[in-house]
């Protein structure tokens, strides 16, 4: 037992300058996918409350395709499929990748919010003379995004571990490192649960982060 | 100032509306009232386009409004409208539920909106309650705001949809004295309620539906005491008058 644990020490010593490197990676990553999802997903969600048949269609269309099919077929497609159109760093490609899959989940929290508020907020905004888009973006969005953020948060953390599907495309972030240190070093068991370790840090550091601004907003509010 | 003409309206297969003419005078204060599911408040939410009429005509101020072309918020921005469960801006205080139409819809800088907004609610008796946010409000005090909130954007005439009917006993009166200001200076007023009390003393007119049509239309001391109608007659014997 003390052996392990001086093993499990070693491969730390000897790599937490390259996992501090690839955790910066890692955050990178998740922070312009949930950039780009968090767009995509208000867009989505606006279109799918729309009074447009076709918009939302075009929602529908986007949240199915990418609900239906697994992420890390998603980034292989934009990898390996799109790149004969366009050129993609692979690492463009798993940051464009996360933002789109995110983007159908984050449409559904949106939708989930926007349609739980009251009925009656957009009625008064509606009867003080606002449009339905001043009525939006003032009354109702605003107060949709309060409640949208416990569910915004847990997407977010799932998106910071999703995001180590994209080693599959050789983007050196936090899992991508850690496999190659693995096989390199023959070190499965400590690199993983040094790995793991990481991934627990960031996830704490989200947690609390969105725990402070959700009582941020409640202090506000009361 | 505000006409109604030959207004239908269905849900689904339910006719709600079935054909009714009504007639505001400037100054005058109507109040609807009949037993529910009779057609008041879906009248009422036409009156300013919260519910699209299926036929029938709205004038208001001399203007028909044609619901398809015309700009709806513009028509909304003069008719003031009050709810049963006033749906206050949650997140926003008291001041800025009444600032937020005059500056948004009306574009009055912000200055002048609150120094507006500051004599409006002196006016509802609310001018300490500025800063606070609704939830930490009684239910007499939020609909006061919300008279307050219609108030700022100087509507030609308000619309209020059973202002009271979510209210403990108490918080009653305080709602209906604000109301009852307004009709003395002289504000123009639509008024769906069940306070018997407030429609004898305040109304100009009372105004009767049942099933989807007007069965009585008359001043306060006809309706009360002289109503040939024998559907009026049972309403008023239910409601203890």
């Amino acid at each position: 037992m003390p052996e392990m644990l001086i093993t499990i020490y070693e491969v730390f010593v000897n790599t937490y300058e390259g996992f501090l490197n690839a955790m910066l990676l890692t955050l990178e990553i998740t922070a312009i996918a949930i950039l780009i999802g968090t767009v995509l997903g208000i867009i989505f969600a606006l279109m799918k409350i729309s009074r447009s048949k076709v918009l939302q269609t075009i929602a529908n269309l986007y949240i199915t395709l990418i609900r239906g099919t697994p992420l890390i077929v998603q980034i292989m497609f934009l990898y390996f499929g799109i790149t004969s159109i366009i050129i993609l760093s692979n690492f463009w490609a798993g940051v464009i990748a996360l933002g789109i899959h995110n983007g159908a989940y984050i449409a559904e929290i949106f939708r989930g919010a926007i349609q739980g508020i009251d009925r009656g907020q957009q009625e008064a905004s509606l009867a003080v003379g606002m449009n339905r888009r001043q009525a939006m973006r003032r009354i109702v969005f605003p107060q949709a995004l309060r409640r949208a953020i416990p569910p915004l948060g847990n997407q977010f953390i799932i998106t910071l571990k999703d995001s180590s599907l994209v080693y599959v495309i050789g983007v050196s972030e936090l899992f991508g490192l850690a496999n190659r240190e693995a096989a390199s070093s023959f070190k499965q068991f400590e690199t993983f649960l040094v790995v793991g370790f990481y991934y627990l840090i960031l996830v704490m550091i989200f947690t609390s982060l969105l725990k402070w601004y959700e009582n941020k907003l409640n202090v506000e509010k009361s | 100032m505000l006409t109604g003409q030959d207004i239908h309206k269905s849900f689904g297969k339910l006719e709600v509306l079935k054909g009714i003419d009504i007639n505001v005078k400037a100054g005058e204060v109507v109040v609807l009232i009949g037993v529910s599911g009779s057609g008041k408040s879906t009248l009422l939410r036409c009156l300013n386009f919260l519910e699209m009429l299926d036929e029938g005509e709205i004038t208001i101020d001399g203007k028909k409004v044609n619901h398809k072309t015309d700009d709806l918020s513009k028509v909304r921005a003069e008719v003031g409208m009050v709810f049963q469960h006033f749906n206050l801006f949650p997140h926003k205080t008291v001041l800025e539920n009444v600032i937020e139409a005059p500056i948004i819809v009306k574009k009055v800088n912000k200055k002048k909106a609150v120094k507006e907004a500051l004599v409006i609610l002196e006016k509802v008796g609310l001018s300490d309650k500025a800063d606070v946010y609704p939830n930490k409000l009684s239910g007499g005090q939020k609909q006061r705001v919300a008279i307050a909130r219609a108030l700022a954007m100087e509507p030609k005439a308000l619309l209020f949809d059973e202002p009271t009917s979510a209210l403990d006993p108490e918080l009653v009166g305080e709602v209906l004295q604000v109301m009852q200001d307004l009709a003395n200076d002289g504000m123009t007023m639509v008024v769906v309620t069940h306070e018997m009390k407030f429609a004898k003393e305040v109304a100009d007119r009372i105004i009767m539906l049942d099933e989807g049509r007007i069965i009585e239309d008359a001043d306060p001391e006809t309706f009360f005491n002289h109503t040939t109608n024998e559907r009026a007659k049972q309403f008023l014997e239910m409601v203890n008058v």
